[in-house]
């Protein structure tokens, strides 16, 4: 069921507000204990959001969202809820706002089941950098669910919510749907406001949604998209209306390979990506070999830009104003150390650590703008690929979910693993996974679909024909 | 070359500390990472750096003021404050 | 031994916007601690930078001001430090690409100052120490106020250039709208960087900044006691260190300031928040056309075609409120030199007795211009004109009804003036014969005593006249 389907059986009195509202409470109070997918669960304010939400319906003024139970990541603001960025820092955070995303859902009506997950300020691939613990796998609660937006991706695959909020820097809101079996779209730069949104690499940082579908992907972007006067950044060139090519015909399209992504995966995730690629050809799509020669340089440059724009975002928690404040100090100085010591994990150390190293005087240039050439090369790579392809077709991480403790501690292997995702984030596009297969582990495989900017759309209903066709195993009782 | 001196400077800068063993710890850390961001120094120096589009300064957010937030709703989420302000440690 | 001092400035000014540089909130000096403050300016997490159109607009101005170029390009960048009154910890100010560039000022003696740039960026709040309890409290009031910072090339060697620098920058950022200019408020802060050299070199010294200057005069103090200090350090071998010092107005000396950040690296970085602001040539030259007359081009009119003394210029030009008055005068009645002395003369001294503003004062412009009138037509007498103008202060009126009820009106008719003189001649009968037999000095005494007896309607004119002809 999609949540168009949700929406007709809520409009419909087929189910009441309250009642769907109370089915997710139940199940994340039965099922989350397993897979620890949210930092705060909103009962209360669920419940009451549902009431309302189900007087909007009964007076048949329902919009899109209205009753539908949504997870939030937790670097997403929420006016009077706790937003921790899964930090020490921000555990007692609670914003007197709302991010513009959250009250777009909000002028829906929608249901605000809390605050999933995530790696601590989004900086990781396994969400296991979680001050209040990593999530685990719906699929083997011994796997990492992927990250940073782990909580959000999980809380789908497992049924904990009809469709997640997540936020995509690097690969977070694809590689963790891959991971947990589910849909991640990554909207292009601009499409969604990031008022709200807790930075992290500001040029690089985007809210996405991640679903059961493509469909239901598009379906809450329709909500959240849109030019806010809050976001210098944000664009007035997303024009919204993003399921509408769902279900046309794509055959005519021509979808790109690209071979450097194919090289650096497993065995059993190219074979996957290529036969998907095979099933669009047998539609009558053209598939087409392109290049992306800079990817070499992609993870680096990721790296250094997004560190950099980090180690200055981060430089506003001093245990002053809000966050954790040390006991420790005598003045201000110690007082700022010792609450960012205490406050910070050891990754987000590391990321300050080497944003401040490619910003230092000397190293600047060597390193930094070197970063922001290699971004304006990367840019063209795709705008080259875009005159040929109307989509690329790669895969969304270069193996499957890994155990828990597997390689979370070699800070180069887990940078190198996001290959495939950051150069859409260097050039600001759009992308979209979904499973496209299992591997020898039975974890689900991820392949993503990378679309022309605000090109939304099309990505989504090329994606949407590939689920039509592809059978989705359940994830393990939990 | 990176070394444990260059991790203090940084940490300095950063505005973190680390006790002897994590400093190690951070400079092996570092290390690898360096290693892995030094692909980019050989990159051609003459291609511009990446900027945002620029913004017309007539769509710029026109000069009006707003009601500011209520005082208490800014220092809320402070530990420490007194007289309507955030209680900062003796600058040094 | 005499060394040449070197000096460039750094002027912070706050613009007058109706709302900060990158919030709503309002722009305003004073108020309650953290009242005009939201989750922008306080920098919580999650919330970005708006930029306001009408600072980008002022600091354009500024640039027209000082004869700068005015870049279609500027971008934002950010300044990285950690101090409790900067919640970001990182200020946003623009590095690479400034608004403004290329701009220069002709000081006193004729030298041409050298303006590098104009570039905007956001003020920091305040801190208010507790020294009891040790502890310092955060205001970010000030918080993302916003400022523009002029630097100049380092073109000034004396004291004067220096000052006449910061008054000229200070009315014309004033004339134009752009910053009120109140050093001692705060509105308007100069640095001044100082090194000195061997006269006939041309390497320079190591300079030093100064801070915390908050009147023309506490500049030319600092000045005056840093070439001293830097010289002593010079002739013993010594060497002066880069550093920055604080001006304390009461011990008339500098002291070495503790840094903001031990490790001086500021690591700018564009700023990914806000976009570059691309200016079109049609909107800078909008902006060009709503420039005011500036006080320099002024000068140039009331001392050239209004033949005005050039310190009696300046002190009409000191205050813009105060030359826009004169100016509505004169076009009424251009009387340039009678006006002036009007305005310089009593309207000044009662200014300054009751400290009433020019705004405030209870007559017009069109009060004044007809005051000079009357007198320039011999109506009243220049005296009389003075007194006028006490009694519109006073209590404001019409200026020919007050002359006609107070008596000033100067009768131009003879008769019975020949009879008042005779009395006064008599009854000084004394004084005429001392003056009949040469004391010449005599007939100031005598014309006085004229002129009581006369009354206040008396046309000094006549009586001169006609005691002329009597006393032959």
């Amino acid at each position: 069921m999609n949540l168009k389907e949700l929406r007709n059986k809520l409009d419909n009195k087929e189910i009441g507000a309250v009642e769907l509202a109370q089915d997710y409470l139940n199940r994340i109070k039965a099922r989350d204990a397993a897979i620890n997918s949210y930092i705060t669960v909103c009962e209360e304010e669920a419940i009451s959001q549902a009431k309302a939400a189900q007087a909007v319906i009964d007076a048949g003024e329902s919009k899109p969202l209205t009753g539908i139970p949504l997870s939030i990541k937790d670097n997403i603001c929420t006016n009077g809820v706790r937003t921790t960025c899964a930090s020490r820092m921000l555990e007692d955070f609670i914003p007197p706002y709302d991010a513009t995303a959250v009250a777009k859902l909000k002028s829906d009506g929608f249901v605000m089941l809390g605050k999933t997950n995530m790696d601590e300020f989004a900086m990781g691939g396994s969400s296991q950098t979680s001050y209040f613990g990593g999530p685990k796998n719906p699929y083997n609660t011994n796997c990492v669910t992927g990250g940073s937006s782990g909580g959000a991706a999980a809380s789908v695959a497992a049924g904990l919510c009809a469709a997640a909020l997540g936020s995509d820097t690097g690969g977070s809101v694809r590689q963790p749907s891959a991971f947990c079996g589910v849909t991640g779209l990554k909207p292009t730069y601009g499409a969604v406001s990031r008022w709200g949104l807790i930075a992290f690499a500001s040029s690089l940082d985007q809210i996405g949604v991640i679903g059961n579908s493509a469909f239901d992907t598009g379906y809450v972007l329709n909500t959240i998209h849109g030019y806010d006067e809050n976001d210098a950044t944000s664009s007035g060139l997303s024009q919204g209306n993003y399921t509408e090519l769902v279900g046309s015909d794509i055959s005519k399209l021509k979808i790109g390979l690209t071979k450097e992504f194919l090289d650096g995966s497993s065995e059993e995730v190219r074979a996957a990506v290529l036969s998907a690629a095979d099933f669009y050809k047998s539609l009558g799509c053209e598939i087409i070999e392109c290049s992306l020669p800079s990817l070499e340089y992609a993870v680096s440059a990721y790296y250094l830009i997004s560190s950099a724009e980090a180690a200055a975002n981060l430089s506003r928690f001093d245990g002053i104003k809000y966050g954790y404040r040390s006991g420790l100090g005598e003045d201000y100085n110690d007082l700022i150390k010792n609450s960012r010591r205490e406050g910070f994990g050891d990754e987000v150390k590391r990321r300050i650590m080497l944003g401040n190293y490619a910003l230092c005087s000397g190293y600047y240039d060597a390193y930094y703008n070197n970063a922001r050439r290699i971004r304006t090369q990367i840019r063209k790579e795709y705008a080259a690929i875009f005159e040929k392809c109307d989509v690329i077709l790669t895969p969304t991480a270069p193996t499957t979910a890994y155990k828990i403790g597997e390689q979370e501690n070699d800070p180069v292997k887990m940078y190198l693993a996001d290959i495939c995702t950051v150069t859409v984030n260097i050039a600001g596009l759009p992308a979209i996974s979904t499973t496209c297969g299992y591997g020898s582990d039975s974890m689900p495989i991820g392949m993503s679909l990378t679309g022309k900017p605000f090109d939304e759309k099309t990505i989504i209903a090329v994606c949407d024909r590939f689920e039509r066709e592809f059978i989705r195993r359940e994830c393990a009782e939990l | 070359m990176f070394d444990e001196k260059q991790t203090a400077h940084l940490a300095d800068l950063s505005k973190l500390e680390f006790t002897p063993d994590e400093l190690s710890k951070m400079t092996k850390d570092m290390t690898d990472i360096i290693a892995l961001m030094d692909k980019v120094c050989d990159f051609d120096p003459a291609i511009k750096p990446y900027t945002l589009d620029s913004v017309d300064y007539e769509d710029l957010r026109k000069d009006n003021y707003k009601d500011s937030y209520p005082n208490e709703k800014i220092l809320e989420n402070a530990n420490n404050t007194k007289n309507d302000s955030f209680v900062v440690p003796k600058v040094v | 031994m005499n060394y040449q001092p070197v000096m460039g400035l750094e002027i912070h000014c706050e613009l007058l916007t109706n709302s900060k540089v990158f919030c709503t909130c309002k722009n305003e000096f004073g108020g309650g601690a953290n009242t005009r403050v939201c989750p922008r300016c306080s920098g919580m997490p999650g919330t970005l930078p708006l930029l306001n159109k009408g600072a980008v607009r002022l600091a354009a101005k500024a640039g027209f001001a000082t004869n700068c170029t005015v870049n279609n390009y500027s971008a934002f960048d950010r300044k990285n430090y950690f101090y409790p009154d900067l919640p970001k910890a990182y200020q946003i100010t623009q590095f690479e690409s400034p608004i403004c560039t290329d701009g220069y000022i002709d000081v006193t003696g004729g030298k041409r100052i050298r303006i590098n740039r104009i570039h905007i960026e956001e003020d920091a709040g305040k801190l208010v120490h507790d020294d009891y309890e040790g502890i310092s409290m955060a205001d970010y009031n000030r918080c993302g106020v916003p400022l523009i910072e002029i630097v100049t090339e380092p073109d000034f060697r004396t004291i004067e250039e220096v000052q006449d620098f910061v008054i000229q920058i200070g009315q014309r950022l004033n004339y134009a709208g752009v910053c009120d200019a109140k050093m001692e408020q705060g509105s308007l802060r100069v640095d001044v960087n100082i090194s000195l050299m061997p006269y006939g070199s041309d390497e320079f010294g190591t300079r030093a900044e100064i801070k915390n200057l908050n009147s023309v005069k506490s500049i030319g103090r600092a000045i005056a006691y840093e070439i001293q200090r830097q010289s002593e350090i010079l002739d013993k071998g010594g060497k002066v260190l880069q550093e920055t010092r604080r001006y304390n107005e009461n011990h008339d000396d500098t002291k070495a300031m503790r840094s903001k950040e031990e490790a001086h690296d500021y690591r700018y970085f564009p700023e990914p928040d806000i976009p570059p602001v691309l200016f079109t040539d049609e909107e800078i030259d909008i902006i060009r056309r709503e420039m005011p007359e500036l006080p320099n081009q002024r000068f140039e009119r009331y001392t050239k075609q209004y033949k005005i003394p050039e310190e009696d210029a300046k002190l009409i030009l000191a205050e813009k409120a105060f030359s826009d008055f004169y100016d509505e005068a004169v076009n009424i009645t251009p009387e340039y030199k009678l006006i002036s002395n009007l305005m310089l003369g009593e309207i000044s001294h009662q200014i300054n007795e009751t400290g009433t503003g020019i705004t405030e004062v209870k007559f017009s412009p069109a009060d004044v211009a007809k005051v000079a009138e009357l007198a320039a037509k011999g109506t009243i007498s220049k005296g009389s004109a003075k007194d006028i103008i006490a009694i519109l202060f006073a209590e404001g009126g019409e200026p020919e009804a007050i002359a006609k009820k107070n008596g000033f009106i100067m009768s131009n008719d003879t008769s019975g003036l020949d009879a008042i003189i005779d009395e006064v001649l008599t009854a000084n009968a004394d004084a005429v014969e001392k003056y009949k037999a040469g004391n010449a000095k005599l007939f100031g005494f005598i014309m006085g005593q004229a002129i009581k007896a006369c009354g206040k309607g008396a046309n000094p004119g006549l009586i001169k006249q006609t005691l002329s002809e009597k006393l032959k």
